[in-house]
């Protein structure tokens, strides 16, 4: 009888704590997405008030999520604030120089990787020691040496001297070739056989299998030329190729913020990055999780 | 046909040797670079400038490079390094005195117009001048101040007295009596505003906080001897930065995590706060009447404010300086860009300027900030060490506001800059002064 008795209580037990697992992992899972969404939440709010007064008084209140007389005349103002559409064309040199960068670093890195996994090259094993020890050196370190060499280039205030200095990346390089070296070895061999060159094997086998690997360098390497502040800083002049990082700084001056076209600058920068990020996230995230299960 | 073949040459070749005489002529145009800074406003009046300037002298191009105002120092320093100093540059007052050391500037006296010199406040003319051989390096149509802004109400409830002019600021007893009873009154959170919340990276700290030590009667660094060991970590410059710690450790202080906002935000949280002359527009315009403009409190014998803005000057590499010093010129005098620098609340730095600055002039509401500048105003360190002495200040009054000892605080940021002077072998000629 204490036998049965243990035999129906106990799945219910299990039960129950099953349920109050899952009741703990969607409220934290909530409060999570909760704190990540909230700041792009209140960028959003922020960018429809037309007052930036207000919307630093409105900073550290609940008044920060509420928008009582919305307005798309930041939009209209950072569309046209320095010249006809400016903002557009500072849109689209960004696109330039992500789609060139990330175009010719999937090239350039994934060859380095490939030619590092299954090259038959003399001091592979050093040459890879040099593109790890490279990773850990900041780029702030060595950007002042870069700015003089493209300078002397008479590269200064073009769309090349935001695109040559990223493409080869030693993390990107890195990511490639752990994961061509993770791919058995009988494809290589296979492929050999059959008389394919290097060149055919990496183009026609190695890259159709490495779909994630492409996706997650594609992301983190567009989000980093995206996201580019301080080297286009630099290295920019006029609104020739003036990406839309730089631009958007324009609106913080030396006395005054403003916080209502700023906003608005920054959604409008945030949009093609969220539709990138959709459109690889299956791959990126099977990328890492893979990664992480591997490693 | 051969004749009508010929005549086709003929005017092709014309058309050709027009084209390459009017490349040569663009080609011949005198290129003036010009690398600012500014908010889409400013950085619009620049460009218009720019090209009244270019109608009026068709044979210039005014070509110019923007730089944020975040990063502008790392911008200066990369065309430093890649030796493209513009023509005309914009620069942060206090560091003209590190760039005239460096040989960046120029004077800048035979190249402008002399009726404009002459036009310059005392304050404008302190903040353009290298103290060596004091000359005028740059000049500005703005300058710059910070005044203590008052809660009327809040004032009103407690009894405060209300200072008329400069001469009649408060004194340190009145003003820690008032944040004593501002602390305990309904509806305030905190007594005053010393905007923390621009953080240390800005030059906030030194430019707001060194007139409250040089007030007490220390000084951020002897500026005689150019040693700060003594000066910036005497007992009189702890005592100062002691007091300002206390009145953090007692709450009255909005912290940097409260923002820049809270002497206007929903409620009023702040009762007091010391803002620049540009905090004007924001408050008034969230509080309407309720708010007064004081001069800044003298915490020892004599008042201080600090002055120094952004200034113009011509780069010792300029092609054509002649040119350059005509287009600063003919900015400065430019009826739209004073307008749009009205507008702005922009504090006057030439006579002419403030006359036609109601905000500034007497009985507007930021007289007293303007009466500051010709009573009170003393510049940052003139020094080529003052962008050590600056970080190393601001450092020093992040560790004393989070509780570190003020002695040991002053003591270390007094040590880097010695030794920053030091391993500059005391930037000669300054280490000759006395």
């Amino acid at each position: 009888m204490s036998d049965l008795a243990l035999s129906t209580t106990a799945p219910a037990a299990i039960g129950s704590g099953k349920r109050g697992l899952r009741i703990v992992q969607f409220v934290s899972i909530f409060v999570i997405a909760l704190v990540m969404i909230s700041p792009l939440f209140m960028l959003l709010i922020a960018s429809l008030k037309d007052d930036r007064f207000q919307i630093l008084a409105d900073m550290g209140s609940f008044r920060a999520f509420w928008v009582s007389d919305p307005t798309l005349s930041n939009y209209r103002e950072v569309a046209n604030f320095s010249g006809e559409l400016a903002y557009g064309r500072y849109l689209i040199n960004s696109l330039i120089i992500l789609v060139m960068t990330v175009g010719t670093g999937l090239v350039v890195n994934s060859m380095a990787g490939f030619v590092l996994a299954w090259g038959t090259l003399r001091g592979k094993a050093v040459l890879l020691a040099i593109v790890v020890a490279l990773y850990v050196i900041p780029q702030e370190s060595i950007i002042m040496p870069l700015v003089v060499m493209m300078s002397r280039a008479g590269l200064t205030d073009t769309f090349a001297v935001q695109i040559l200095p990223w493409v080869a990346s030693p993390l990107y390089t890195f990511l490639f070739y752990q994961f061509f070296a993770q791919l058995p070895k009988e494809l290589y061999e296979a492929a050999e056989m059959d008389g394919a060159s290097t060149f055919r094997i990496y183009r026609s086998i190695f890259m159709p299998l490495s779909l994630p690997a492409l996706a997650t360098v594609s992301i983190l390497m567009g989000i980093e030329s995206w996201n580019q502040y301080l080297w286009p800083t630099l290295v920019t002049q006029t609104d020739y190729a003036r990406p839309i990082s730089v631009a958007i700084a324009t609106f913080f001056g030396q006395d005054s913020i403003f916080w209502d076209r700023a906003m608005a600058a920054s959604v409008l920068m945030m949009i093609p990055v969220l539709i990138l990020y959709l459109a690889f996230q299956r791959w990126f995230v099977s990328s890492f999780v893979g990664s992480a299960v591997k490693g | 046909m051969r004749i009508s073949m010929g005549n086709r040459l003929l005017s092709v070749l014309s058309a050709s040797t027009a084209l390459i005489l009017m490349a040569g002529s663009a080609d011949a145009k005198t290129v003036v670079t010009m690398m600012h800074q500014g908010d889409p406003g400013w950085v619009k009046a620049y460009g218009d400038v720019a090209k009244r300037f270019e109608e009026a002298n068709p044979d210039v191009d005014i070509e110019l490079i923007y730089a944020p105002h975040d990063a502008y120092n790392e911008k200066f320093s990369a065309a430093v390094m890649s030796k493209q100093l513009p023509d005309i540059m914009e620069l942060d007052a206090p560091f003209l005195a590190n760039y005239v050391w460096s040989g960046y500037l120029q004077p800048i006296k035979p190249l402008v117009d002399k009726d404009l010199l002459d036009d310059m406040t005392e304050s404008n003319i302190a903040q353009g001048t290298y103290p060596i051989d004091k000359d005028l390096y740059a000049i500005g149509l703005t300058d710059s101040s910070v005044v203590l802004y008052g809660n009327k109400k809040y004032l009103e409830a407690i009894g405060a007295r209300i200072p008329k002019g400069v001469d009649d600021a408060w004194t340190r007893e009145e003003f820690e009596g008032y944040l004593d009873k501002l602390s305990k009154l309904d509806g305030v959170k905190w007594p005053i505003d010393t905007f923390r919340g621009y953080g240390i990276k800005t030059e906030w700290i030194t430019y707001a906080y060194g007139p409250l030590l040089e007030s007490a009667g220390c000084d951020l660094i002897d500026r005689k001897t150019w040693v700060a060991g003594g000066t910036l970590d005497s007992e009189t410059c702890v005592k100062a930065m002691t007091m300002m710690q206390d009145w953090v450790k007692k709450g009255w202080v909005v912290p940097t995590s409260s923002g820049t906002n809270q002497f206007y935000a929903e409620g009023q949280p702040a009762a007091l706060a010391m803002g620049g002359h540009w905090f004007y527009a924001e408050a008034s315009a969230a509080m309407k009447d309720n708010i007064v403009v004081m001069p800044l409190p003298k915490i020892g014998e004599k008042g201080v404010s600090p002055n120094g803005t952004w200034i113009w000057g011509i780069s010792a590499t300029a092609k054509n300086p002649e040119i350059a010093g005509k287009f600063v010129s003919f900015l400065l005098k430019d009826k739209e860009y004073r307008d749009y620098a009205k507008s702005q609340s922009a504090f006057p730095g030439l006579k002419s300027f403030a006359a036609d600055s109601p905000l500034y002039a007497e009985g507007g509401p930021l007289a007293v900030a303007f009466e500051q500048a010709s009573k009170t105003a003393v510049a940052r360190p003139p020094h080529p060490a003052y962008p050590t002495l600056t970080s190393a200040f601001m450092q020093a009054v992040d560790k004393i506001f989070n509780g570190s000892d003020a002695q040991e605080a002053l003591t270390t940021a007094a040590q880097k800059i010695d030794e920053d002077i030091e391993d500059n072998a005391g930037y000669p000629p300054f280490d000759e002064q006395q």
